[in-house]
């Protein structure tokens, strides 16, 4: 390890012991990192380590609970991202953030004079602009085109060129170029060699090894939301990383589910048959046969394509393809919610405040929002009847609950999640889609939720389950869908199913592969996650 | 359909090209129905009577600009709150001086817009929730200060300003003025970083710009436009009008849409919202011209305003492009 000589040289960037949870859910527990001048600093980690986070603590969109940061050796506080871009760290995002009215010129000094004062000459600025997209474009675009009329690619380079024409001393790209052609990617890795010799840093986040290998000079990783180590990148084989993201400690206990024990029947009749659904144009169409009794699960690094395709299962596909619910060999197209409700399939989905929970409205009215027939007595509703019916799910989830006529609100976030998934059993579904049903759900809540997809899945109901914890789908599955960059990359089975296997093929790898130099995917290949509100606020 | 692709070709680029071809065709029909309408000596007193719809309509384009829902509702009874300040309270205790009564109605507006500003931008109330407080205790302000009777009162510059300084019609001051002030605001910042705002705030934020202050001044500026509305519709009418304050308030809003300034933010222009009131104004001229029934005229207008409204919506083709 370069420790030693990279411990002389001053930092640029510091950040020591930096914290910061969201509600009940610490999503940076201890991190620290220390950039000096002239690195190319690579930050890895699974979905969940803390890096977004860690990202908006130093562009001061969070302000951290705990911890210091210092730039050029100087504490400071970012109330903001004007703040930070003051101090000299400025970053671009995987969400392309342009406004897509303006233009060219306009985008790429954006934030660059004060609300009346103008900083920066005109005629200046067009010549800068014009110099940095050079560096970034093959072809300047006309620097008056509204930037909405160009490509994807070249609106995320206004984005870059947004950052370089403001000098930084600290150049974060957190999965900034994956919206980016290779051509232009290979030519922001230029420009950002050049300035790098001139002692711009860069924080680097990336999902993609082949990028890691090609620029970064260190790497660290980030598990759980803890600074694991730092690296050089010679050191860094893909072996060594998917081991230090994924650490080699299982999560202690065995699951009260005993999943393991169960073996699905390979002659179960298939429930659910997607053929030839293309997920993203361009990208190759999934196939997938679900069988009566098993769980699969759906996995990849956030945005390669799970979420659509669980989408797709339950609203039918995006383009081509379709999807059928087959019963005795003939199935029915799925194309819309109601055909998939209508057809026994159930849907729990992954935004629950959003998408799933009446916020307002009472636990068992929550219950019986979708069953609301069966509580019918002489014409109107009965409140009883809903009571009695949500009893026996009460009891079988173990819900924890005062009154059913409290608000859903009053629960906890896996108590809630149980609601919600006892609305869709008491439709009493064949096939159950569950996406990311145990996001911020405490682990004993977790447990039940596991217990019970036993329970159904030896009653021969079928689930499919997307999950962003690598250790659910070891648990839980019997097998896993992973997706790559709109499709789907590999399948695991039962026997197949380790912590590295699984992680190595988020990557494109298996785990005894080394280093090779990946293809990279054109623009459309990994939809985004918006990155930013105005106020901050995730 | 080539055709109406090139037509929505053009809207792109100049949205405000629909509103300019309906106020050039209205013209057109109000001048052959009646052409002294168009006589030069009639030119003060159409200007006068359109001015304070025409700087009503500027006024609520700023707060719309700005994005995040943005909406101005209390424009109308800012307008008639300075108004009847100027009748029932300036000009009575004897202040006359222009140079004394301007300042004290554009800070009015500009005052009451901040507030609003502030309510939106850092107390974070929806825009409609504000300023639809701000109407109301504004509104009723004007009533208050108008008092049981209608106060009247006129002096030299008012008078002049519905009609003519010398040769140049008075109107074009209070409609040129809030023109000028954009422009000269365009030549700092702030105009380009209000449509920076409006059309993508989370960019505008991570690119370090002060996306609050951005937005009060916003709502700022169209309170200080609303300020001069009033001073035009005072001129006009020489009395208070506290109940015209509803009227202004949703014909102003509808001139910002038929002058092709998108209710979501960040594009349309000061000109558009100009144009839009124009069209409007000489729609409700055409009907008085024909002699149509004031039972009916209300109705046939507004039936008009959506007509002219779709059309712009499917010429526009508003949907945000996204690819």
């Amino acid at each position: 390890m370069n420790e030693q000589s990279q411990a002389e040289r001053p930092a640029v960037l510091e950040a020591a012991g930096l914290a910061k949870a969201f509600g009940a859910t610490r999503a940076l527990r201890s991190c620290s990192l220390r950039m000096p001048a002239g690195e190319v600093h690579a930050l890895m980690g699974e979905n969940g380590s803390g890096k977004s986070t860690l990202v908006k603590i130093l562009t001061g969109v969070h302000a951290p609970d705990s911890g210091t940061l210092t730039v050029d050796g100087r504490p400071v506080r970012f109330g903001g991202p004007a703040a930070a871009i003051r101090a000299g760290v400025m970053a671009v995002y995987q969400e392309v953030l342009v406004v897509g009215p303006r233009s060219v010129l306009e985008n790429v000094w954006l934030g660059a004079d004060g609300v009346f004062r103008r900083r920066v000459a005109e005629a200046d600025k067009r010549s800068r602009a014009a110099a940095v997209l050079a560096e970034l474009l093959e072809q300047v675009p006309d620097l008056d085109t509204p930037v909405e009329q160009l490509s994807l690619s070249d609106r995320q380079a206004c984005g870059i060129a947004r950052a370089l024409v403001r000098g930084p001393k600290v150049l974060i790209l957190d999965e900034a170029t994956s919206a980016l052609d290779v051509a232009t990617r290979d030519r922001l890795f230029r420009a950002v060699a050049r300035r790098k010799a001139e002692g711009m840093s860069v924080l680097f986040v990336s999902h993609r090894m082949d990028e890691v290998d090609a620029i970064a000079d260190r790497v660290s990783v980030l598990r759980s939301g803890e600074s694991v180590v730092t690296l050089d990148a010679a050191e860094a084989t893909t072996a060594e990383l998917v081991r230090l993201m994924t650490g080699s400690e299982h999560l202690a206990g065995a699951s009260a589910a005993d999943v393991a024990g169960r073996a699905p029947d390979p002659a179960a009749p298939v429930l659910l048959r997607a053929a030839g659904v293309r997920l993203h144009p361009g990208a190759e169409p999934v196939d997938f046969e679900l069988r009566a009794g098993e769980v699969v699960g759906l996995a990849g690094l956030e945005g390669h394509g799970q979420d659509a395709f669980i989408k797709a299962l339950w609203e039918g596909p995006p383009g081509e393809g379709s999807v059928l619910r087959t019963v005795d060999g003939t199935g029915a197209p799925i194309r819309s919610e109601q055909q998939a409700a209508a057809a026994g399939i159930g849907y729990v989905p992954r935004d629950r405040r959003a998408e799933a929970l009446f916020g307002t409205m009472s636990i068992r009215e929550n219950f019986s929002a979708a069953t609301l027939r069966q509580d019918r007595r002489s014409g109107l509703l009965s409140r009883r009847a809903a009571q009695e019916r949500f009893a026996p799910y009460r009891s079988a989830l173990k819900i924890r609950m005062g009154r059913g006529s409290d608000p859903v609100s009053t629960l906890s976030g896996g108590n809630q999640q149980k609601v919600v998934i006892a609305r869709w059993l008491a439709r009493d579904p064949q096939v159950l889609l569950l996406n990311d049903p145990t996001r911020g759900v405490d682990i004993g809540a977790k447990r039940d939720i596991y217990a019970l997809l036993a329970e159904l899945t030896a009653r021969g109901v079928a689930v499919v389950m997307l999950s962003t914890e690598v250790d659910e789908h070891i648990e839980l599955m019997d097998r896993v869908l992973v997706f790559r960059e709109g499709a789907l990359s590999a399948t695991l089975t039962r026997a197949e199913l380790t912590r590295q296997s699984l992680v190595a093929a988020f990557f494109g790898r298996t785990v005894d592969e080394g280093p090779v130099s990946g293809t990279v995917a054109g623009p459309d290949a990994g939809p985004t996650t918006p990155a930013l509100t105005p106020d901050g606020a995730a | 359909m080539t055709a109406l692709a090139s037509v929505r070709a053009l809207l792109a680029r100049r949205p405000y090209a629909f509103a300019a071809l309906l106020t050039l065709t209205l013209l057109l029909i109000d001048i052959a129905v009646q052409p002294a309408f168009a006589a030069p000596s009639n030119w003060p007193a159409v200007l006068a009577s359109f001015a304070p719809l025409a700087c009503a309509a500027m006024a609520s384009t700023p707060a719309i600009l700005s994005g995040g829902g943005g909406i101005d509702i209390s424009i109308g009874p800012v307008l008639t709150l300075v108004n009847i300040v100027i009748v029932a309270d300036l000009l009575p205790n004897g202040l006359t001086s222009p140079l004394l009564v301007v300042p004290i109605c554009l800070a009015v507006g500009a005052a009451i817009g901040a507030i609003n500003g502030f309510m939106v931008a850092v107390l974070r109330f929806q825009p409609v929730v504000a300023t639809l407080c701000a109407n109301i205790v504004v509104g009723g302000l004007a009533t208050q200060v108008q008092g049981g009777s209608v106060p009247t009162g006129s002096t030299g510059w008012t008078k002049d300003l519905a009609g003519s300084f010398g040769p140049v019609p008075g109107a074009l001051l209070t409609i040129g003025a809030p023109l000028l002030i954009w422009v000269l605001l365009a030549r700092t910042p702030f105009i380009k970083a209000l449509y920076a705002v409006g059309g993508d705030d989370a960019t505008a934020y991570s690119a370090g710009m002060n996306v609050p202050v951005v937005r009060i001044a916003a709502y700022a500026l169209g309170g200080l436009y609303a300020g001069i509305a009033g001073i035009a519709l005072m001129s006009l009418i020489s009395e208070g009008a506290a109940s015209m304050a509803t009227q202004y308030t949703l014909l102003a809003i509808a001139s910002v849409a038929l002058g092709g300034t998108a209710l979501s933010g960040g594009r349309g222009s000061l000109v558009g919202s100009l144009l839009g009131a124009g069209s409007i104004y000489l729609i409700n001229n055409l009907l008085n011209e024909v002699n149509v029934s004031t039972l009916w005229s209300t109705a046939i207008y507004g039936a008009l305003l959506l007509f002219a409204v779709v059309v712009g919506a499917v010429l526009t083709n508003t949907r945000r492009r996204t690819a």
